[in-house]
């Protein structure tokens, strides 16, 4: 298992990767609206450092820049996508909702909330049925755990005995509705627990937790070939996209566990994997930056 | 060797020597084994199109799944993904409303989004077609609505030949493809190759020539459309008669070249009155062809409703016979 300073060293680049990201889209470098992971990625290193791409193969949403990062994707292919350059890991075609690295291990993010929970189920079969002991694993906020596709690719994964793992990450937000407001009953682990599927709680705020449970968790999956769902409490600590300017946001505090982390670690192993992460998102987004505009040509 | 088939026997045949040809080949659906969890004589489909598939290849092999179009259509393109070549049956087409996220904005995007580093082997197998009295939720014809989303690939086959044929081509497709059979078409019976050869996406089929008007048609509507022609004929009205097979992409040059000889075009199609397959056919041969015709293109739709129940409303919402040779005579005397 991982040492909680590797699990700070590869959080604090995918969040200086993400604030890179959005100097960029401040800076008008982004085509369209970015959706930052920033709070989740103690659970998303924790989680990933536990999979093997290709054998093992991650969904997840709309605000994936860390996953497809956290499972190995190039950093700066990861951003020229996002940026719509040249060398982005669709020539562009996708850009930041559409990342897709399956070689990687990350299949794809999701421009549709809750749509890449059923893709997982997918990537579970191909597992099972190719019987390397592989897993998917599938991100998802609250607020698609009010979506049926959710609910019933839970159900079906407990019904056809899938290797699959869902992560309902909480964060308390479906954009701007608060999960207390949208969903009815507040304990969304019970909810899941109804469909008769193992279910755990990840504290996102506690590096040390984060690594037990998806240790865990994970061998449960791949040893048994059965389902589980992970309720992991993150905060969001950007808008609903980066740049949103609005009320709600001052209603919603939120802690930073990357600096819980941090204050467990000595001062200079922290400044040095810090300093480290920080350059190497600088040199990916700005690599990225330098390769110039996807063109139609070089797309097609 | 030739042996004769129906639809249903053909489509079941062609599933067993793909599954025995590729490992990779899984089928998914709704009660397609059947009575999982009670036991008893397997099902095969409400069709009998998946018959004995499981007690051949097991059911890992071919799942049962619960009523959840959405998850288990979701599933089966996440599994084309990875490497599954999944042949998934959505048992109406009318229910593509429940899980069209999946095929709108996954199954259809994926390669794309990839940048066509994926291959994406999915074939959606389901129904069309009124004239049962199974009323207005199982007897829509959708194939028009899907071939209009880019990243799909469709099919409606009128032959025994052809849906077996078009299977196989279909599970080759890097791109989804799916596949509309007609319920009416199940039982019809014709010839067929032992080893049921593979039928090319995007070409159609000459079912008659003829000097006088072109008709393009699929399925039931092209079987009426035969009759009718039998009819004309007997009145010295030739016409030629193709079946595109393939929706999406539409092989407009096989249409194009016929009514370059015929001067005249007539769509019958069981699709919507707007915005439809017919629509879409016309739209090619008058953007291209224009010169060519010697009267408006025209199209025999239903009326723009849904689908009745009551025999006598059902039979009078689909074209007839007589409405397509009513249809040709107007054409004819119109210059």
């Amino acid at each position: 298992m991982q040492t909680l300073l590797e699990l700070y060293s590869k959080a604090s680049f995918i969040r200086a990767f993400e604030l890179h990201v959005a100097v960029a889209a401040e800076a008008g470098h982004v085509p369209g609206l970015v959706h930052l992971c920033t709070g989740a990625e103690l659970v998303e290193v924790a989680i990933c450092s536990q999979l093997k791409g290709p054998r093992d193969q991650v969904t997840g949403s709309h605000r994936s820049h860390g996953l497809a990062l956290a499972m190995g994707a190039n950093p700066t292919a990861i951003a020229a996508e996002i940026m719509g350059r040249k060398g982005g890991i669709s020539k562009a075609r996708g850009g930041t909702q559409h990342l897709m690295a399956p070689r990687n291990g990350f299949l794809t993010s999701n421009g549709i909330v809750g749509a890449q929970v059923p893709l997982a189920a997918g990537a579970a079969l191909t597992a099972k049925m190719m019987d390397a002991r592989g897993i998917a694993v599938t991100f998802f906020g609250d607020g698609a755990a009010n979506q049926g596709a959710v609910f019933e690719t839970i159900n079906l994964a407990v019904a056809l005995e899938l290797p699959l793992l869902f992560v309902l990450e909480n964060n308390g937000l479906g954009q701007s509705t608060s999960v207390q407001y949208a969903s009815g009953g507040s304990d969304l682990l019970k909810r899941a627990a109804g469909f008769g599927i193992k279910t755990a709680s990840m504290d996102g705020y506690d590096g040390a937790n984060c690594l037990n449970v998806a240790a865990d968790i994970v061998e449960y999956v791949r040893k048994n070939g059965k389902p589980a769902l992970i309720e992991a409490k993150v905060p969001r600590l950007s808008g609903h996209y980066f740049g949103e300017k609005a009320d709600y946001l001052a209603h919603h505090n939120a802690e930073d566990p990357i600096e819980n982390l941090a204050a467990q670690l000595g001062a200079g192993a922290r400044a040095k994997a810090k300093s480290e992460a920080d350059q190497a998102a600088h040199d990916a987004v700005g690599d990225a930056l330098n390769m110039g505009e996807a063109t139609v040509e070089a797309s097609s | 060797m030739t042996e004769k088939l129906t639809i249903a026997q053909a489509l079941n045949k062609a599933h067993h020597q793909l599954m025995e040809s590729e490992p990779r080949v899984v089928v998914i659906g709704e009660d397609i084994v059947g009575g999982a969890g009670l036991g008893g004589k397997e099902l095969g489909g409400v069709f009998g199109v998946t018959e004995g598939l499981a007690a051949r290849f097991g059911k890992s092999r071919v799942i049962d799944t619960p009523i959840s179009e959405t998850a288990f259509v979701g599933m089966g393109v996440g599994a084309a993904m990875t490497g599954l070549m999944p042949i998934v049956e959505i048992m109406f087409c009318d229910f593509v409303g429940v899980c069209f996220d999946q095929l709108l904005n996954q199954a259809a995007k994926a390669r794309f989004l990839s940048n066509d580093t994926l291959e994406m082997p999915l074939v959606i197998r389901t129904t069309m077609g009124a004239g049962d009295g199974s009323g207005a939720m199982h007897s829509q014809s959708l194939h028009g609505l899907l071939a209009s989303v880019p990243g799909l690939e469709v099919v409606c086959p009128s032959t025994p030949a052809d849906a077996a044929g078009l299977l196989k081509a279909a599970i080759k497709s890097p791109n989804p493809v799916i596949m509309l059979e007609h319920k009416g078409l199940y039982g019809l019976a014709d010839n067929t190759k032992e080893d049921l050869p593979l039928v090319k996406l995007g070409e159609a089929r000459l079912v008659r020539e003829g000097r006088d008007v072109t008709i393009v048609a699929v399925a039931e509507m092209l079987k009426r459309a035969e009759k009718a022609a039998e009819l004309l004929a007997a009145r010295g009205i030739e016409t030629e008669v193709i079946d595109p097979r393939t929706i999406q992409p539409l092989d407009a040059g096989a249409v194009l070249y016929s009514v370059q000889k015929t001067r005249r075009l007539l769509v019958v199609d069981e699709g919507p009155h707007f915005g439809g397959f017919a629509d879409s056919v016309i739209a090619a041969v008058s953007s291209e062809g224009f010169h060519l015709l010697r009267s408006a293109p025209q199209k025999l739709t239903p009326p723009n409703t849904p689908v009745p129940y009551g025999t006598q409303l059902e039979a009078a919402w689909l074209p007839s016979v007589e409405d397509i040779v009513n249809k040709i005579d107007e054409m004819m005397y119109e210059e």
